[in-house]
């Protein structure tokens, strides 16, 4: 079903925008070089953002934070399998995608430990990537109280989480 | 009355040092990584620095491909004025969400939600950037409106998380949607805390959104 929304979102867009005499053309040629310039000011903070997470992961220190948090975790009911998964997941998309492969190797795709994976990843975001890039091109540098609360609503999502796989 | 507790709340978080820099953060991370680096592995240190900058290049390069085409078929859209449609719908929850902006900058927000709830992030960032650039008040400090926009965005509103469900099914599921239900009422629970989470924490000075910055130049301190 999903696969179907995009090319007929886009087809719809574009023929309404052909039939009533937007230059469609033009549109993407504008999209186009508007879009390298989007990119040359958010490549510096993706950039940054990347390499601080890399080498948090790559340091080890990711994983001394998950022994560390473990308990704390297993307080809130999420399974300590689960914990990297957790602690990535606002960190690294592709990092928090690769962890969760690994779960469904390990325990398969229907398991318990699996499905509260999926619906950690599905229901939350890069929260770091986020922050970083939606202000890169403002004057903003203090972020105030958007990390914490953001990280914090991730983690009540994560144990609402792994609550409701346990009757869904 | 209730109000108090809530109240104080704040006034403790506001004392928990919540005025940092993203500078504090990076540095933090960083530093952290290569003294543990230097302890464990030190020879990891620098390809991992190197792994980070080429992933944000072909990440760049994939961002730039997708942008090129959603901000093509945004444009399309603007000049249908779907953006108005979207805005009119929207209208109701972003003028009470982010009082004191204005016409132009809830529709963006109107767009933003719209995408990322259908799950198109590749059009919801370029617009969430220029709702951004639109509400900032001039100085290097977040106002209460980006920081509940952002909020928003960083705790997503995805209806149906579909990479999630992809790679379930290719991993065999037999179910692989099941996760769907879970999934939305989770990032509903997660959204709703980070949107009173930010209400509560808004300073009351800021209510007002951009009525900061005249006050600031008068000289006039909220700390």
């Amino acid at each position: 079903m999903t696969e179907f929304i995009l090319p007929v979102f886009v087809l719809a867009i574009i023929a309404a925008g052909f039939f009533k005499r937007v230059n469609v053309y033009d549109s993407f040629v504008s999209g186009a070089q508007e879009s390298l310039r989007l990119i040359a000011s958010i490549f510096p903070y993706i950039c940054a953002v990347l390499i601080a997470t890399e080498l948090f992961s790559a340091s080890g220190l990711a994983a001394v934070m998950t022994d560390a948090l473990a308990p704390l975790f297993k307080l809130t009911g999420v399974p300590e399998q689960l914990c990297e998964l957790v602690i990535i997941r606002p960190l690294s998309g592709n990092g928090s995608l690769a962890v969760l492969e690994k779960l469904i190797a390990e325990y398969g795709a229907d398991s318990y430990i699996a499905r509260c994976g999926c619906v950690i990843v599905g229901a939350s975001e890069t929260v770091f990537y986020v922050c970083t890039v939606y202000v890169s091109t403002t004057k903003v540098r203090k972020l105030r109280y958007a990390l914490p609360v953001s990280l914090f609503s991730c983690l009540v999502g994560a144990v609402v989480s792994c609550l409701l796989c346990t009757f869904i | 009355m209730f109000c108090a507790p809530l109240v104080r709340a704040r006034n403790i978080c506001a004392a928990a040092a919540i005025q940092y820099r993203m500078n504090s953060v990076f540095f933090v991370m960083v530093a952290a990584s290569l003294a543990m680096c230097i302890f464990s592995s030190p020879s990891a240190a620098f390809p991992a620095m190197i792994d980070g900058a080429s992933g944000a290049i072909t990440l760049s390069l994939k961002l730039c491909a997708i942008y090129a085409i959603w901000l093509s078929v945004l444009d399309i859209m603007h000049k249908l004025k779907c953006d108005r449609a979207l805005q009119k719908l929207f209208s109701p929850v972003t003028k009470k969400l982010f009082k004191g902006e204005d016409e132009e900058t809830r529709g963006l927000i109107a767009l933003n939600f719209s995408a990322n709830l259908l799950g198109m992030g590749g059009a919801a960032t370029p617009l969430g950037i220029r709702a951004m650039e639109r509400m900032q008040d001039g100085t290097d400090r977040a106002t209460d409106n980006m920081i509940l926009f952002l909020v928003v965005n960083a705790t997503s509103i995805q209806l149906i998380p579909a990479t999630v469900i992809g790679l379930r099914s290719a991993a065999g599921s037999l179910a692989s949607s099941d996760i769907i239900l879970p999934s939305l009422l989770a990032t509903i629970v997660s959204t709703a805390v980070g949107i009173a989470l930010a209400k509560v924490l808004a300073l009351p000075s800021d209510r007002g959104s951009k009525k900061r910055l005249p006050l600031a130049e008068k000289g006039v301190k909220f700390d």
